[in-house]
């Protein structure tokens, strides 16, 4: 299969993933647990999401975004049967900080801001200054799409395992219950 | 939005190949074949290159190293001499006019159109200043991954094709399947390739 069909036949994965940590984050009150780390991360969705719905052309979009929402267009979208597509994210580990916008199809990392360390208020342009610069930010990066991808793999255990169907019904059950509350 | 800046956007790749035994070495060697060179005082329609990531004018990485840890550190610059569509239009009737004025004649040819189009869309080549873009890449070689930073298709298609230039390996862009073959095991992806969508209401 080339490029442009996985993109378009498995464009659910990504989406998949994305509602699914959206629930997640939302059944422990933003906190969630990552086996392959063992600890604690925070993850909260903030008020600003796409969501998609239909195929093709026929393709719909929908943008939610608001500072004082609860995201009941967004809930009510889902309930619908659209798809999560972008979200916002604010993403904490151990005293690092992230915002970052998730864009599921294309797994794109967009206007991600890096936690603001020790080291940014060293300015300087010295090569030694230059090149802790560049690997601080750069081990930032990475630390992200390490997140990503362990919170990517925790999601992949559960959506091919035997307990897909048992984390199927609770994430229905948050759909309905999204849609009953608005 | 690149890798210094204080809000970025990337998209991941695998890059694909072995690496030469003596990486360095022939890391140096490709870079310097197929960094940036400067058209601003040429006619040359396009220059890609590679550039320091500190410094777009620094094609020889005099001022910061390509070299990060095990992480080769680049930015990608492409220098495009660019004629808008209405420019260009503009030029050419004003130069069709001018000839059917001089040959008194009602109409012109169409393959002679053509080449005045032509002839035209080169004249404002040479005096359009080339514009600028750069975007910014780190490629971890433990772990055979890149991080390119822009979001733009057209950046990306330049990005696997000049990178398979000069350095003879591919890329290729980690959408969220890929990514899954690379984390799972053998059997996580058969699994994986026999899963349908969910519905979650």
């Amino acid at each position: 299969m080339d490029l442009l069909d996985i993109i378009e036949e498995k464009r659910f994965l990504g989406q998949e993933f994305l509602t699914w940590l959206w629930f997640k984050s939302e059944e422990r009150g933003g906190t969630i647990f990552l086996p392959e780390a063992g600890e604690d991360i925070q993850l909260v969705f903030e008020k600003h999401m796409m969501l998609e719905y239909g195929e093709g052309e026929n393709r719909e979009k929908l943008i939610c975004r608001g500072q004082m929402t609860e995201l009941q267009e967004a809930r009510t979208g889902l309930a619908m049967g659209k798809k999560l597509e972008q979200a916002r994210i604010l993403l904490t580990r151990g005293e690092y900080e992230w915002t970052l916008s998730l864009k599921a199809t294309l797994m794109e990392f967009r206007n991600v801001k890096p936690p603001k360390t020790m080291g940014s208020s060293e300015e300087g342009n010295e090569p030694e200054a230059v090149e802790g610069r560049l690997l601080e930010h750069l081990s930032l990066h990475e630390m992200v799409v390490r997140t990503v991808d362990q919170l990517f793999r925790m999601f992949l255990d559960l959506r091919i395992g035997s307990g897909w169907e048992q984390e199927l019904t609770r994430i229905q059950a948050w759909v309905r219950k999204g849609k009953e509350t608005h | 939005m690149g890798l210094l800046a204080r809000s970025a956007s990337f998209v991941r790749y695998a890059v694909e190949g072995d690496l030469p035994a003596n990486f360095w070495e022939f890391a140096a060697e490709r870079i310097a074949l197929h960094s940036f060179r400067d058209i601003d005082e040429s006619y040359e329609e396009r220059s890609v290159g590679w550039v320091s990531v500190v410094n777009m004018f620094d094609s020889e990485f005099a001022y910061a190293s390509y070299a990060a840890a095990d992480h080769v550190v680049l930015s990608l610059r492409m220098d495009e001499r660019r004629v808008s569509p209405k420019v260009l239009s503009k030029f050419c009737l004003k130069e069709e006019e001018r000839l059917k004025k001089v040959r008194q004649i009602p109409k012109l040819a169409r393959a002679h159109r053509v080449e005045i189009k032509e002839s035209v869309r080169l004249m404002l080549m040479k005096k359009a200043a080339p514009t600028p873009a750069v975007y910014d890449l780190c490629w971890n070689l433990a772990e055979s991954t890149l991080l390119f930073f822009s979001t733009n298709q057209k950046a990306q298609e330049l990005l696997e094709e000049f990178f398979k230039q000069t350095f003879d390996l591919s890329l290729m862009l980690q959408v969220p399947y890929l990514t899954a073959e690379h984390l799972l095991d053998a059997p996580g992806r058969e699994a994986l390739a026999d899963i349908t969508p969910t519905i979650f209401i």
